[in-house]
């Protein structure tokens, strides 16, 4: 639920003044509540990205005393097609996973937001796979679905198809199995987007109505430009954290990214080369490639935000 | 309530795309700590020596005896496992051989022992005194580099094809002549064996299913997989490997694609070979207890077949199955050289591990121990014993760079069996990446 409590922070609450800030007499007491988490910021988050980034630059094999060489790291990257075939397979993920989930999501959100009996019970249900979607359990189930002998194959067979693909252990539908497991985890973005519904007005609904508005024009018109604004959050978030997916693709390959790299996605691939073959500066290196790739998606994004999210403020 | 209370402000949204953003895996690469190493004696003023290894609870259990065997022997001397899974053991090792933290008693395969011994963490146990007076021939060399004897072979294996009874009945197929056999008379068979069978029952499971077959392949084409620093085959050899695996897969002597990469990833008790849908299956010796155990069958245990029907021609090889190294920075060299010692020279252990590690290489010890042994042990060990005249050249282990060299291999072996490449490019990209990870190692 971290996100919706993210989402409460952003508000500004009705009738506050912008510049108007509520000076505290004692700082320090202030400071010494947030040590804990400050402690943790410099020592776990900007310590190691500080080292990953000098890392980036030298020839490291967790053994041996890192050795700087400078750029080669990056100039290494560009004949690395391993490389490039991993930035397709995460790519791919992202660009259809993302908006099928969302739409999902909204779709799911707006049948709750008619509002019905057992509408919490429903919320729960739906959500519960968010919990379990990133969980080492559920990615060995999925294994278990969509093996040649699995679920998904026994109904099919049971359909009559004839000897189904291992969906799994074939490179042609590995992935898309990766990518229904990230759609099937819709429930956060959904409780976001069904949080942002309940709170349109009823009056501008019950206005269009009068006018003569139908149920699509009233969808276009009303509920999407004041939605833009929760549809943009949950867009950077779920493109940051798709980027950056890596338990599903490790356990469902077994950690090879296999079959034939099929679902090398990135983070995989940056993990085989620091762990797997001691070659951690180049590791550090495709991080920080990484960081760059997200952090440039982010500022597209916002650019983009200008055209289509409206901001009631 | 208005609209106001929902909406996110534009101030709110970039606060939280830069917040996000900076939230990647950063952090993941640039761990590591810097702990101190080990300490050399603990409060009582006895040594105390860090142990660690990888396994499962028999294992685990076996080596949990060990230790009290040896610390009821040794008072002053205090072991403290460290038990792990093959798959984070190494990633674990990695990170604290890097942050100078590393166990002084280290069990190593051969994957990786060049990849730390090459690199200065791994001690020279001959230099520091470890007796291997007793060991059978050949047995002593899989550890041994140009830094010295960075391993001391901790169990005899050596690689087979299994062949399980129950399928061969089943289809009334006989169980061929080990000693006389050649490529084609398993091709033969194993296609026989699929055409008689119920559907999904296969004559063997994929050969490139065990690390052990291409060197297996290369060896009884003059080849072999490794030189002292690079490798030992041509594009040529690996392009006929794979055109020998994708022959077999057209005659379905073999699993398709599907079947031959989910098999991969499934634990050994619910592989193919284990719950009776193959014939053959390609393992390594130490692992027939294992497959008699899951399938409740006397497992038979056969030599790879040779081009001329001549088992010498088989060159068969002897591995360790696992290595024991002792840090490089241990503060207690001594102390560790001679628990290593007790474990690979005395009776006492010897009784203990069985052939748990793999066929104990000593053989004052193998001897001893006989009365001890399981009925899976005697075979594992009776065929160790009769190929020792047919073996060939000991095999070096993956120089400095090549240690994950099965996964590459097996990753364009997949590019080829699911026709995403043919045999030509994936031998020609095997070589070029090995190589290319090999220079850049070193």
């Amino acid at each position: 639920m971290s996100v919706v409590g993210e989402l409460n922070s952003l508000r500004r609450p009705k009738g506050a003044k912008k510049g108007e800030k509520e000076e505290s007499p004692d700082n320090k007491a202030g400071y010494l509540f947030l040590a804990p988490w400050l402690i943790g910021l410099f020592l776990i988050t900007i310590g190691p990205m500080l080292a990953s980034l000098y890392l980036s630059f030298t020839d490291y094999n967790l053994i041996q005393p890192p050795e700087w060489i400078g750029l080669d790291n990056f100039h290494r990257m560009l004949g690395d097609s391993r490389l490039l075939n991993s930035l397709k397979v995460t790519f791919t993920y992202v660009f259809v996973s993302v908006p099928l989930q969302l739409a999902l999501a909204l779709l799911i959100a707006l049948v709750l937001d008619r509002g019905m009996r057992g509408l919490a019970f429903y919320r729960s249900v739906f959500y519960l796979p968010s919990l379990l979607g990133s969980s080492v359990a559920i990615a060995i189930l999925w294994r278990q679905i969509f093996g040649t002998s699995g679920l998904v194959n026994q109904v099919l067979g049971h359909l009559g198809v004839q000897s189904p693909p291992g969906w799994i252990s074939n490179p042609d539908t590995a992935l898309s199995t990766i990518i229904l497991l990230h759609v099937w985890t819709f429930g956060s973005p959904m409780i976001i987007f069904l949080a942002g519904l309940r709170q349109i007005p009823r009056m501008y609904y019950e206005a269009a109505e009068v006018d003569g508005a139908g149920t699509l024009t009233r969808f276009s018109k009303i509920t999407l430009p004041l939605l833009s604004p929760i549809i943009f959050f949950n867009l950077v978030l779920q493109i940051i954290g798709a980027f950056q997916s890596f338990t599903q693709a490790f356990i469902v390959s077994g950690g090879s990214g296999g079959p034939s790299d099929s679902t090398m996605f990135y983070t995989l691939y940056l993990y085989q080369k620091g762990f797997g073959q001691f070659d951690m500066g180049y590791a550090s290196a495709l991080a920080w490639l990484l960081l760059v790739i997200i952090a440039a998606f982010t500022v597209i994004n916002f650019i983009a935000a200008k055209y289509w999210v409206f901001y009631d403020d | 309530m208005t609209t106001r209370d929902f909406v996110i402000s534009r101030r709110g949204a970039l606060k939280l795309g830069l917040g996000a953003t900076a939230a990647v895996a950063l952090t993941a690469t640039g761990c590591g700590s810097g702990g101190g190493a080990g300490g050399a004696k603990n409060a009582d003023g006895k040594v105390e020596l860090r142990l660690t290894w990888w396994g499962n609870d028999t294992r685990n259990a076996n080596t949990a005896k060990l230790v009290e065997a040896y610390q009821k022997a040794n008072p002053n001397v205090v072991i403290k496992p460290e038990s792990g899974e093959w798959a984070s053991y190494w990633d674990k090792l990695a990170t604290q051989v890097a942050a100078n933290d590393a166990p002084d008693i280290i069990q190593m395969d051969e994957k990786y022992i060049r990849e730390y011994g090459g690199r200065g963490a791994l001690l020279d146990l001959a230099k520091n005194g470890l007796d291997t007076s007793k060991f059978a021939p050949g047995t002593v060399k899989p550890g041994e580099s140009k830094d010295g004897l960075m391993g001391i072979n901790a169990g005899v294996n050596a690689p087979v094809i299994l062949a399980n009874p129950k399928v061969f009945k089943a289809a009334g197929v006989d169980l061929p002549d080990d000693k006389t056999w050649t490529w084609d008379d398993f091709k033969r068979i194993a296609v026989e064996i699929t055409r008689k069978s119920p559907k999904g029952t296969y004559g063997s499971t994929s050969p490139m299913a065990n690390d052990a077959t291409l060197s297996g392949f290369l060896r009884q084409r003059g080849k072999a997989l490794f030189t002292e620093d690079s490798l030992g085959f041509e594009a040529a050899d690996a392009q006929a490997f794979y055109d020998w695996i994708m022959e077999l897969q057209k005659a379905k002597a073999i699993p398709s694609p599907d079947e031959v990469a989910e098999d991969d990833g499934k634990s050994l008790d619910q592989s193919s070979f284990a719950i009776g849908k193959a014939g053959f299956g390609w393992v390594w010796s130490n692992q027939l207890n294992a497959y008699d155990a899951a399938s409740g069958e006397d497992i038979k245990i056969l030599r790879y077949p040779s081009q001329t029907g001549k088992a010498a021609d088989a060159k068969l090889w002897y591995k360790a199955s696992m290595f024991w190294s002792a840090s490089s920075r241990t503060k207690n060299a001594e102390e560790v050289v001679k628990f290593i010692n007790w474990l690979s020279n005395s009776v006492d252990a010897g009784a203990i591990q069985t052939t748990e590690r793999g066929v104990p290489p000593n053989l004052d010890v193998r001897e001893k121990i006989a009365d001890k042994l399981t009925k899976s042990d005697k075979k594992t060990i009776a065929f160790i014993e009769a190929i020792e005249p047919e073996l060939g050249d000991t095999p070096l282990p993956p120089p400095v760079g090549a240690g994950n060299f099965p996964d590459i291999q097996k990753r364009y072996g997949q590019d080829v069996i699911f026709g995403r490449s043919s045999s030509a490019d994936a031998a020609k990209k095997l070589i070029d990446e090995v190589k290319g990870n090999i220079s850049s190692a070193s």
